[in-house]
């Protein structure tokens, strides 16, 4: 019935606010609004009356709180006040020709990682909320500021129900939502999933739209909606400031970028619906030309596809010793450091493959992901070759991803390609298939035009498929370079599809891989590549890019180039190694470079348990007796530990491509415990563990008492150390304790927390009480008995 | 709207444990660049809003009109003889934890510095809220922020605070089932109103017209 509006109506109207109007008969601050669907069901169809009779077409339910998190205390369940609501909804609307609209807003938990929230949660309470509204016409979710909990919900619909979907959320002056969504994310992850219409409501007034309206418009081709509040409110009386009439005026300026559903939020009434709709009457929705473009997004950030962007390939284990060590030890830190790193370099997307035969790849890359998107705001392409690892990702990621991959063969177009229409990604499509890789490039053009027709045939759209052509490597297979580059040129230009290419495996074999490695990257740029999938730490390979951009017009007045070049100091001196300062030294300042080249230098003539032993070691100790006397402040006490991880990263290295032997002094588990989200403490900690060369599996925070159980049991740790900051979690503490107790679990703990105290610890069962980071390192001496 | 345009250095400096020291030039640079980041990626908001029917019955203040009852010896002793109270939340927002939690993968030192200028924000933007009251209730005396945690006033009545003052919807600050804020770098809390005058105890700095220039407030320091 929605989708027949749709169709036929040049406007749409919906109804203006519910609680606004219940405001101003019964309700009182803070009193719950929905269970007068329950209490008062006259009043409330009374009021969907009203808006009916003001014009509306769509009538929203009373139930945006009605979640079973909310509800949890009123005696009423979630899925009661629900049936209940949309029957008064129904009854206001009977023979009249307006549809009802089950009414969603936020559960009222933020999501990982902001809080503690799972997306798996969120999709269970919208579950229960759209199972129990079925009888309504359409699902509106509204005023959602998270993209992650919006994606939830949207699953929970698409999944459990086959009503139109609305989706509006809520932005600020900065055209960006509370939790930093933008209006290119928002358009392009929903339009993706297969939304119904998507749009603006709340938090501003209708005066304040026009640009985000403006900007919403040139990123979707969805129906746009639009439901503002009556104004800002004022905020002692919160009373809105804008009039009926004037309303009418404001919205009809919005209609120039193609708005067809309106409505009001907060502080609008029947009159405002009524006004609006008058003042439109007569007139026609602006023609909006299509939008035709490639664009990914993460939860916060679109990227379009409309010049060279870059692929960081660095999150990845092959051949990096140091990452599958991360992998092993759940060292996410190190991998979220990873991505940190290629964003600052310049890369626009991040290529994430978590793949190593010895750990759960499924279970890493959801944890992966959601760590990843709670520190960076670059799309992720995820990476992987099992399709449930895929589906896994891709529900829980929280825009819109590049699937990584899809190939020629049947198997995996008919695995893959309906994974990336029902999650709305984009997909790289590599030209081999049951026969391997072609030779020439009509063979490679072949298989790509077979992979979009099928793609095209499930209803993904041509712009979403990159095509990759396959780099060979140059010193095996000279004659193939040229046909790459001529299937990717022919790929473009008759497939109309945008390109996608691994760029290092060119040079393997060969010396100065760089050199290779950054010439073809032009050759292929020049052929139309789209998407180079590099390591964009090499600052020869993102200046090429910078440099092609410029030189192909595409970085109008050299703008972007400049600003990475302007102020290019000379590349840096080398530093004479007479007169540099030792390794101690280097430590105790916090100063990394040097340390690390002292690191180097000693183990050309020194033992590396002796470097360790002699000078890394005594220097931290310096610097912790400073630390305890008030000499030395926290800030330069981890200075002084990261710039020894940085000695102890060159050590480990040293020794597994010498000896293979471990600089491990005991392992130890860090975990924030259960309920818990604050975990400065002990990543505090961990760095300064680290550094006196143990080995810490940090399990993160909000970490259940059983999953440290099962950490210690499975890797034979004996020295555990709990983290709690607040009052209501030291509870969560002695549980993990008990349990570990009760388990038989040989071990000792160790626990701190700025609300802790020795005869809290004590009286829990810890073996030892940490005031700060540096007795975490005198406890874990004492266990390890130096 | 309240832009925060200079972090309060002393404060930070103190969570940070320098105890009136210096920092040397390095750590000094460092916090400089924190300080800028934390001002791009925080954007500070805050609610309140003032109900005048309070009732005080056995240990707890009931403000009348919106069924919320605060319950403690300490709360009572803090409100006893207002007329009023002042509701309020604010919060540094989203930006400032996301930026605490990236330099927590890159760079400790970073987080730390960060993490305890986000903390100086937040008291920073409380202030502004003291003096917005003070401005719009120029005649009446008020007591300093009470907060949840405070004495015997649990935790647990920072949802009721939430819900009273929309502040979900209104500025995005939210409750973990911890009964911690979120965004974290957040604070609830609760003034009374009073037409006569109240003791320096409870009035605390917010309320004296040196608070400007004080001495004792430079160091962390308290003269009563």
């Amino acid at each position: 019935m929605f989708r027949k509006l749709l169709k036929n109506r040049e406007f749409i109207f919906l109804d203006g606010a519910m609680g606004t109007m219940l405001q101003s008969r019964v309700l009182k601050a803070g009193e719950i609004p929905e269970l007068l669907s329950i209490t008062n069901p006259d009043l409330i169809t009374s009021i969907h009356r009203e808006y009916i009779d003001a014009g509306a077409d769509v009538i929203y339910t009373c139930t945006f709180g009605a979640n079973s998190y909310k509800l949890s205390d009123c005696g009423f369940s979630c899925s009661r006040v629900i049936k209940a609501a949309v029957e008064n909804a129904r009854r206001a609307a009977d023979g009249r020709d307006v549809c009802v609209a089950l009414d969603l807003g936020p559960v009222g938990r933020l999501m990982e990682p902001n809080g503690d929230m799972s997306f798996e949660q969120a999709y269970d309470y919208y579950k229960e909320q759209i199972v129990a509204g079925s009888d309504a016409d359409v699902i509106v979710l509204e005023t959602m500021t998270d993209l992650s909990e919006l994606k939830a919900a949207v699953l929970a619909a698409k999944e459990n129900s086959t009503l139109p979907i609305i989706c509006t959320m809520t932005f600020e002056l900065n055209r960006r939502t509370f939790t930093g969504v933008s209006v290119g994310a928002m358009a392009v992850t929903l339009e993706g999933l297969g939304v119904d219409a998507i749009g603006i409501n709340c938090s501003l007034g209708p005066d304040e739209l026009p640009p985000i309206v403006k900007e919403l418009s040139m990123w979707t081709n969805l129906p746009i909606v639009v439901k503002p509040n009556a104004g800002l409110p004022d905020p002692n009386s919160s009373e809105y400031d804008i009039c009926p009439d004037d309303f009418a005026k404001s919205i009809e300026s919005l209609v120039q970028y193609g708005v067809k559903i309106i409505g009001g939020c907060c502080g609008t009434t029947p009159e405002y619906i009524k006004r609006i709709k008058e003042s439109l009457d007569g007139k026609q929705c602006a023609k909006r030309s299509e939008i035709r473009q490639s664009a990914v997004s993460s939860g916060e950030n679109a990227v379009k596809i409309d010049r060279p962007r870059i692929i960081g390939e660095r999150i990845n284990p092959t051949g990096k010793k140091l990452f599958k060590e991360a992998l092993k030890t759940g060292n996410i830190d190190y991998i979220l450091s990873q991505g940190i790193e290629q964003v600052s370099a310049g890369a626009d997307i991040l290529d994430v493959n978590v793949g190593l035969p010895e750990i759960n790849e499924r279970e890493m890359m959801i944890t992966v992901i959601k760590a990843l998107q709670g520190v960076t705001g670059a799309p992720l392409q995820i990476d992987t070759t099992e399709p449930d690892v895929l589906e896994a990702a891709l529900r829980i990621y929280n825009g819109k991803p590049i699937v990584n991959s899809v190939n020629g063969e049947e198997k995996s177009l008919s695995t893959v390609l309906p994974l990336v229409k029902k999650y709305g990604a984009a997909v790289v499509g590599l030209t081999l298939d049951e026969g391997g890789i072609p030779k020439t490039a009509q063979g490679r053009f072949d298989i790509a035009k077979k992979i979009v027709e099928r793609a095209i045939s499930i209803g993904i759209k041509r712009e979403d498929i990159y095509i990759d052509c396959l780099t060979l490597t140059a010193s095996a297979e000279q004659e193939g370079v040229l046909e790459t580059l001529e299937a990717l040129e022919r790929v473009k230009k008759e497939l109309g599809v945008k390109t996608v290419l691994g760029v290092s495996n060119i040079s393997f074999g060969l010396p100065n891989r760089e050199l290779i490695n950054r010439t073809f990257l032009t050759m292929a740029l020049q052929k139309g590549l789209d998407l180079p999938i590099i390591n964009p730490n090499v600052e020869a390979m993102t200046g090429a890019v910078k440099a092609f951009k410029l030189l192909a017009n595409i970085d109008k007045n050299s703008v972007e180039y400049i600003a990475s070049y302007n102020d290019a100091k000379p590349t840096a001196e080398k530093s004479a190694s007479n007169g540099a300062p030792d390794i101690g030294y280097s430590i105790e300042h916090g100063l990394k470079k040097e340390a690390a080249r002292a690191t180097r230098e000693l183990l050309s003539t020194s033992d590396a348990m002796e470097i360790v032993n002699r000078h890394l070691i005594p220097a931290l100790d310096k610097v912790g007796d400073g630390f305890e006397k008030g000499t030395v402040f926290l800030p330069q006490l981890i200075q002084a530990a990261t710039a020894a991880q940085g000695c102890f990263e060159i050590i480990k290295e040293h020794l597994s491509s010498t000896s293979g032997s471990k600089v491990s002094k005991g392992k130890i588990i860090l975990a924030t415990v259960k309920g818990d989200i604050h975990d400065i403490g002990k990543n505090i900690v961990k760095v300064l563990l680290e550094n006196y060369g143990y080995t810490v599996f940090d399990l993160g925070r909000d970490v259940p008492p059983e999953k440290i159980v099962k950490t210690a049991k499975e890797n034979d740790i004996h020295f555990i150390g709990l983290s709690a900051l607040m009052t209501t979690t030291l509870k969560s503490m002695e549980e993990t304790i008990k349990l570990l107790h009760s388990e038989n679990v040989d071990c000792k703990t160790f626990v701190g927390g700025a609300v802790l105290t020795c005869e809290y610890a004590k009286q829990i069962g810890a073996d030892y009480y940490c005031r700060d980071a540096k007795e975490s390192v005198d406890a874990a001496r004492d266990f390890f008995g130096e | 709207m309240f832009v925060l345009e200079k972090i309060n250095r002393e404060e930070a400096l103190r969570y940070l444990g320098y105890r009136g020291n210096e920092p040397d030039k390095k750590t000094l640079d460092i916090i400089d660049e924190c300080e800028a980041e934390l001002l791009r990626a925080a954007s500070p908001k805050y609610l309140y809003k003032r109900f005048d029917r309070l009732e005080f019955e056995n240990g707890c203040v009931a403000v009348s009109d919106i069924g919320l009852r605060l319950c403690g010896e300490s709360v009572s002793n803090h409100i006893k003889g207002c007329g009023g109270v002042v509701l309020m939340c604010a919060t540094l927002s989203a930006g400032a934890d996301r930026l605490i939690r990236q330099y927590q993968a890159a760079d400790m030192t970073k987080a730390v510095i960060t993490d305890a200028l986000a903390s100086a924000a937040i008291e920073q933007v409380c202030n502004a809220v003291d003096e917005e009251i003070n401005e719009l209730y120029p005649q009446e005396y008020k007591t300093w922020r009470f907060s949840p945690g405070y004495g015997d006033l649990t935790l647990d009545i920072q949802g009721d605070l939430l819900r009273v003052l929309d502040a979900q919807r209104k500025i995005g600050l939210t409750l973990a089932q911890s009964g911690m804020l979120i965004p974290t770098k957040s604070v609830t809390a609760i003034i009374g109103i009073s037409k006569t005058e109240l003791s320096r105890q409870r009035t605390g700095c917010a309320g004296c017209s040196m608070r400007h220039n004080c001495k004792f407030r430079k160091t962390g320091e308290r003269c009563v």
